[in-house]
């Protein structure tokens, strides 16, 4: 074995930076770069997947399916984008997961059993979303797993379930459905709890707009897609209750005013995306609480710069946003930081912007409709029985939480320190949200006053032999050339 | 303006303000504790819950072990949990030297007629410690020690304070302090407060209350970090330290490791912050794995840093102001106060209330630093 002595400290933090670091290569991380590097920046782009893609376009130039066109157009489009990326002189370290961003420009990560270290003088998050959790009675039983989860499988495993019953509302989830029905994987049944009403709230939020039409539409042909397989269809769903002691037995809910029960293994859980908020929060930027969205994202200007003036974040990870949203935020903010590094114009910048902003706005169009229509309700958001799980890493039930308040805890940290709801491995992902809405309905205040857990590095779990090896990571010669 | 009135103003809601506070209210004393954050936000609420007698300095034996008499009993007296357990706690000798080392401080202790120390060979080392690496010769070890949940522990004296009708005022900062006759006036961003007595309880903070009052004193303060793994598997039910080398660490019920060794982040009190130096982290983290291999694997789920006060000669204030009556002072505690939170608000509390203690003091004094002759 080695030994060290306790004076050995690595070599830390010296030597040469690149201009822009980019986490994540999703659609608006690789966007991002591209629009970086053809300017001349040094570019390093991390991403904890072994290949570029993000979320949505997972594998798309490799994937483990014969046919992967079967997942559609949109993940296909992918591919461009992907290649686009490769060619660029952006250096892309894979299957590193980033741990810890300082307000200094200094990106630790764990890559190959050990930590390495590089910084930038600018840096892009781009971390994408998670699943909103989907806290009702039973979901922390095994056997239960969000839709995206199974969607990840199937795009990097090409691991499939039989018979799931498929629960909740929001695009995602029909198209999650489609994909498998044209696999010809058998499922059991959807149970949509989109209420009835929320449809007249759309419409009437756009005033019956052609783009968000034509949205509409795409969403009910998927819905059409699912009906014509032969799939049962349960709509305006709810009282959700999965039922089972060790594992999952079935589905408990209410439809068309008649109460239902379906026997079921597998039962995959959706109700939209949210930013995953813990590289954002770690790294201490600002935040607000967003009501069309119903969740926290970092503040931000419209270049995507957050309180710290040289972090910006794109795409999912600032406000859910899409794909398309994703890439144009991703240039939007790789054109400001140009500008910053003083290799484009303010000129320059403003002309390049002009489009994208006019897209952007486009978007948040449509953005406005599918909020509005998918919007979960709160049955679904703010647990109501106590012995519903809030903390599956704990194990913390709505009880648990309402004794901790009642003992004085006011806010999620003191929350968190008072009964561990929070603490475990996810760092609070999976409860964050919901314990912010739970304690604004306790105190009736409204969520921005009770505020989030506060998060630090590191944001991903690393092993003790990880963090005790330390390398650097410099900029490559080629691509520092623009940077002296 | 609010115009607070009571018989003592504690400038501080960590545990030893929370502890004056609970053994001054029990006596009928009427009590104001003004924390500028919240209470348990600082040192108090963060630190590794480490609750030993062993490895002392010899001037705080005394106070350390009437306060573990305290803890043992602690959770009946404040009717609360403050997740207090009961452990051996091993300091690991990684080599002959640290067993010369052990053999003074045995004299030292003994001619002193301290025995809770008891040094072990490697064969005893291993039955305690079954996964210690084999480089280890022997170490110390001290049975009465343990652990306890900080935040529990501290916010346990704020209730059980609180039952007997102390005040607690959160987010009000003290800023002027002046004594007006009798009284001292602590103005406030939320009003003036006043009191007979008023008590330095500000940690790392405690050196500008301080100045304010009259004293001076040479405090600094800075930022112990420490890391807390995903739950284990069981390995180790003893607390672990080493002599000479910077790790400690214990495994709770719940099967996670919590971390530290001493080694220190930045700390920047302005603004109630800290930052990590992660290469000292990985020092840590190399030293956690060399004593206990089974560690290599171990996840690091949260790693942080507390803001504390340190004292040259890593002792505490307690005791009186030597510049002005009624005012009273208990910080620097050098990153080992948690333990001696008990017995220090019984200490304050006598000295508030009668002007004297049972214990000698007289190490803690605040001026002996100060310098006889120019
Ligand atoms: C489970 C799931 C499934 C989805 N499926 C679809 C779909 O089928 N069709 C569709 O139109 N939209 C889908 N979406 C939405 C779509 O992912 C987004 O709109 C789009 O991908 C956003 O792009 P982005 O660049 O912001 O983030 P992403 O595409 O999510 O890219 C972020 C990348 O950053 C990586 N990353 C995050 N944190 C770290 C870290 N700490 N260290 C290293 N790397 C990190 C991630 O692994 C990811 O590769 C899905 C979203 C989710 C959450
Ligand atoms: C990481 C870490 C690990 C540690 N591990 C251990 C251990 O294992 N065992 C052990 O015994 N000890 C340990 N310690 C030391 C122990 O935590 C401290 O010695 C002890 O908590 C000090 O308590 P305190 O009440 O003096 O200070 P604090 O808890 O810091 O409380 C002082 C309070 O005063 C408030 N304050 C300051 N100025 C003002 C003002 N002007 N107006 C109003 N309020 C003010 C502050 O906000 C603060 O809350 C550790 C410390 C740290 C940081």
């Amino acid at each position: 074995m080695n030994i060290y002595s306790p004076t050995d400290t690595p070599e830390f933090n010296s030597g040469q930076s690149y201009d822009i670091a980019i986490i994540g290569a999703g659609p608006a991380g690789m966007s991002a770069a591209v629009t970086a590097a053809e300017a001349g920046a040094s570019v390093v782009v991390l991403d904890d997947k072994p290949k570029a893609g993000g979320q949505i376009y997972r594998n798309v130039t490799n994937s483990p399916l014969t046919q992967p066109e079967l997942l559609g157009e949109d993940y296909l489009k992918g591919a461009a984008l992907v290649e686009a990326f490769e060619k660029s002189s952006t250096e892309h370290i894979h299957a590193a997961n980033v741990w810890h961003v300082g307000d200094n420009g200094e990106v630790l990560f764990s890559r190959d059993g050990g930590t390495q270290s590089l910084t930038a003088r600018e840096l892009i998050v781009s971390g994408g979303a998670m699943e909103r959790p989907f806290p009702i009675p039973g979901w922390h039983l095994p056997g239960v797993m969000s839709a995206g989860s199974a969607q990840v499988m199937l795009k990097s495993d090409g691991l499939v379930r039989d018979d799931a019953v498929f629960v909740g509302t929001g695009p995602l989830l029909y198209l999650i459905v489609a994909q498998y029905l044209r696999l010809g994987v058998p499922v059991k049944a959807l149970v949509d709890t989109t209420p009835k009403s929320a449809y007249l709230d759309a419409m009437a939020e756009v005033g019956g707009a052609l783009s968000a039409t034509s949205m509409l539409r795409k969403g009910l042909l998927l819905l059409n897609e699912i009906r014509q397989a032969g799939v049962p269809v349960y709509r305006f769903a709810s009282d959700l209750q999965i039922t089972g002691n060790s594992a999952v037995t079935g589905l408990k809910f209410t439809s068309g005013n008649e109460g239902r029960q379906l026997e079921a293994e597998h039962i995959f859980l959706h109700q939209g995306v949210i930013p995953n908020l813990n590289l954002t929060r770690a790294m201490g930027l600002e935040h607000h609480w967003c009501d069309q969205q119903l969740c926290w994202k970092p503040t931000l200007n419209r270049w995507g710069q957050s309180s710290l003036d040289t972090i910006a974040v794109a795409g999912d990870g600032s406000g859910i946003v899409g794909a398309d949203g994703a890439s144009v935020m991703g240039k939007l903010a790789a054109l400001n930081q140009l500008q910053r590094l003083g290799q484009i114009s303010a000129d320059s910048r403003d002309q390049q912007a002009q489009p994208l902003f006019r897209e952007l706005e486009r978007l948040n169009k449509f953005r406005r409709f599918i909020d509005r229509l998918y919007r979960p309700i709160k049955a679904h958001r703010i647990p109501e029985s106590d012995d519903t799980v809030v903390c599956r890493c704990e194990e913390r039930t709505v009880a648990d939480l309402k004794r901790g308040f009642e003992l004085g805890a006011n806010g999620p940290q003191d929350l968190k320190g008072m009964t561990r709801c929070g603490m475990g491995p996810c760092q609070g992902r999976q409860c964050g949200h919901t314990v912010s809405e739970l304690l604004a309905q306790w105190r009736g205040i409204s969520v921005a006053e009770v505020g989030y857990y506060r998060l630090r590095s590191p944001m991903r779990l690393l092993n003790l032999t990880e963090l005790g090896q330390f390398s650097r990571v410099e900029p490559k010669p080629s691509t520092t050339g623009a940077a002296s | 303006m609010k115009n607070a009135n009571s018989d003592v103003l504690i400038i501080g809601g960590g545990i030893q303000g929370c502890s004056t506070a609970y053994n001054l209210a029990r006596q009928g004393v009427s009590v104001t504790v003004l924390e500028k954050d919240w209470v348990s936000r600082h040192a108090s609420g963060v630190n590794a819950g480490g609750v030993r007698v062993l490895g002392r300095d010899v001037a705080e034996v005394e106070l350390s072990k009437a306060s573990m008499e305290l803890w043992h009993g602690l959770d009946d007296e404040l009717d609360a949990d403050t997740g207090f357990r009961a452990r051996s706690l091993i300091n690991i000798a990684a080599d002959e030297n640290d067993m010369e080392t052990l053999r003074k401080r045995e004299a030292l202790m003994h001619g002193l007629d301290y025995h809770h120390e008891k040094m072990i060979d490697q064969q005893e080392l291993r039955e305690r410690l079954p996964h210690v690496a084999p480089h280890c010769v022997g170490g110390v070890v001290s049975e009465q020690d343990g652990y306890a949940i900080p935040y529990q522990s501290t916010l346990a004296f704020r209730r059980a304070a609180e039952r007997f009708g102390a005040k607690f005022v959160e987010g009000v900062a003290a800023q002027r302090i002046r004594k007006i006759g009798q009284q001292w006036l602590v103005e406030t961003n939320q009003g003036r407060f006043e009191a007979e007595h008023l008590v330095n309880c500000s940690g790392a903070w405690a050196d500008q209350i301080a100045v304010k009052i009259g004293d001076n004193v040479p405090l600094t303060h800075s930022a112990p970090m420490l890391m807390i793994t995903t739950r284990m598997p069981h390995f180790a039910t003893p607390v672990v330290g080493a002599v000479s080398r910077p790790l400690s660490f214990k495994q709770f019920e719940n099967g996670t490791v919590l971390i530290g060794g001493g080694a220190k982040g930045f700390a920047d009190r302005e603004n109630n912050r800290t930052r990590l130096d992660y290469a000292k982290m990985a020092v840590g983290a190399r030293n956690a794995v060399e004593f206990f291999p089974i560690m290599a694997t171990a996840s690091v789920n949260r790693m942080w840093a507390g803001l504390e006060a340190y004292m040259p000669d890593n002792l505490p204030v307690i005791g009186g102001s030597v510049n002005a009556d009624n005012a009273w002072h208990a910080f620097g505690f050098s990153a080992h106060g948690f333990q001696m939170g008990p017995i220090v608000g019984q200490v304050m509390a006598e000295l508030i209330t009668t002007g004297r203690s049972r214990f000698d003091l007289n190490k803690f004094r605040i001026d002996r630093f100060e310098r006889k002759v120019l």
